[in-house]
């Protein structure tokens, strides 16, 4: 890596200001396991790093709100998700995208705030956590504003993010008896990045389908909802019928892209087949136990 | 633009139970720093973080050394394979390891062994299940695989 400068904020006002919206070589660095792949590749050459380990430790916080609500503070490693108990009581399938994501040291030292502020349309934590209604909280010069994560993403790597702006916190709802899962298919070893994601999550009445949220990644440029095969599933019953026109909908509405994980013709048919195992792992999300 | 500096810094740290200082610039990492030490046990392999031989351990947890800014253990504490050198008495993984012939040529084992101590500090019965997910980031190029399993599991029982 070619040398840069790194400065070491202790709050997270001090880290703003040290942050330039102009200025895209000066960026912020939570854990690095992402950047410093991008560095060592050559494609991101800083001039200024900013590492947030120093910031106030309420931003590493894991908490239950009165209202049942997760906040997970944007310095909490992957880590410390992972082995929540509230997590593993309350949103079986956060911790069992966990378990499966990149491999232990790198869930030690990545931080969730990096994990959703990155962009990259191959992690798992944007697509699980917009499946469960997340949103987030984001300070820059200006002050605070919540988004919800679905609309976080802009592009391939891209979000709405100012240059300057921050994540502090992800909250993720109660589920309030929603059904909720995430699958991913990875070609190589187990840790590899997916050729594709897909993330649900419904409410299950009088047997159908209810509210459904379906989120698709890895093989779109972004995180991507599915908004008309999300109408498919409303009021459906969950059958196989259902399921396969689910999978036709969400390979006519999702733009597929090719890449060294697969052909675009490959993905589709991934999608048609993972659409209808994501929400039957959903289903069988009570019956379960989700391994630590 | 504030004065760019991008000079070594000073940093403190605790590497094998010893207190060491050293002075060294914002763009290493990790296994870089532990080699100005004479340490070479964790190996910089993959350079991605897949493959786990630099593994090492700060403040307890197991991270991937190429992948770790070294003045990021600035006041914190490092562990490497080479503390398990014991004086010429092994640790039940490395007994372990050697009694289920865990491995060929052994680049990889500096790795497997801090991750299997890892894992039965966090997980002291582990299933198999348990030891296949924990080293998905392990990679043997000689695939002694099922023996590593068996040697984690060997480990186990004489905890």
């Amino acid at each position: 890596m070619i040398p840069f400068e790194m400065v070491e904020p202790s709050s997270l006002q001090e880290a703003v200001g040290m942050l330039d919206p102009q200025d895209p070589a000066i960026r912020p660095v939570a854990g690095g396991t992402a950047l410093m792949l991008m560095m060592k590749a050559g494609v991101f050459a800083p001039s200024r790093l900013v590492c947030l380990h120093r910031i106030e430790p309420r931003y590493s916080r894991i908490a239950l709100t009165g209202s049942g609500e997760l906040q997970i503070g944007a310095m909490a490693t992957l880590s410390e998700v992972e082995h929540d108990a509230n997590v593993a009581a309350r949103l079986p399938a956060l911790k069992r995208a966990l378990r499966r994501l990149s491999n232990p040291r790198v869930r030690n030292v990545a931080r969730v705030g990096g994990a959703l502020a990155h962009g990259d349309p191959h992690m798992d934590l944007p697509p699980v956590l917009t499946a469960l209604g997340a949103r987030v909280t984001i300070v820059g010069p200006k002050g605070e504003r919540v988004l919800p994560l679905e609309r976080l993403y802009s592009g391939y790597y891209e979000t709405v993010l100012e240059k300057n702006e921050l994540i502090t916190t992800a909250t993720v709802p109660s589920l309030n008896g929603r059904k909720s899962a995430y699958m991913k298919v990875t070609l190589r070893s187990a840790d590899d990045w997916p050729a594709l994601g897909v993330a649900v999550s419904f409410k299950l009445q009088n047997g159908a389908i209810r509210d459904p949220v379906i989120v698709v990644s890895a093989a779109t440029e972004k995180v991507t909802r599915m908004t008309s095969t999300e109408k498919v599933l409303q009021g459906a019953a969950p059958d196989d019928a259902t399921l396969a026109r689910a999978g036709d909908a969400a390979v006519a509405e999702a733009s597929i892209l090719a890449d060294a994980h697969g052909s675009a013709a490959y993905k589709r048919e991934l999608l048609r087949v993972y659409m209808r195992r994501a929400v039957r792992q959903a289903l069988a999300d009570d019956a379960q136990r989700v391994q630590s | 633009m504030i004065g760019r500096t991008m000079s070594a810094r000073t940093i403190n740290f605790t590497l094998n139970g010893e207190a060491v200082s050293t002075t060294i610039e914002p763009h290493r990492n990790l296994v870089e720093l532990l080699q100005r030490f004479d340490l070479f046990g964790a190996r910089e392999s993959c350079g991605q973080g897949l493959c786990g031989c630099c593994t090492v351990l700060v403040d307890g947890k197991a991270v991937s050394g190429c992948l770790y800014f070294a003045v990021w253990v600035d006041g914190k504490s490092v562990t490497t394979v080479e503390h398990f050198d014991g004086h010429g008495t092994l640790s039940n993984v490395q007994q372990a390891f050697i009694e289920c012939g865990a491995f060929q040529c052994g680049f990889c084992t500096p790795g497997f062994v801090m991750m299997a101590h890892q894992l039965l500090k966090e997980n002291s019965d582990p299933s198999e299940d348990d030891i296949r997910h924990y080293f998905s980031g392990n990679l043997c190029r000689c695939a002694a695989y099922p023996e590593i399993v068996e040697a984690v599991r060997r480990a186990a029982k004489a905890t």
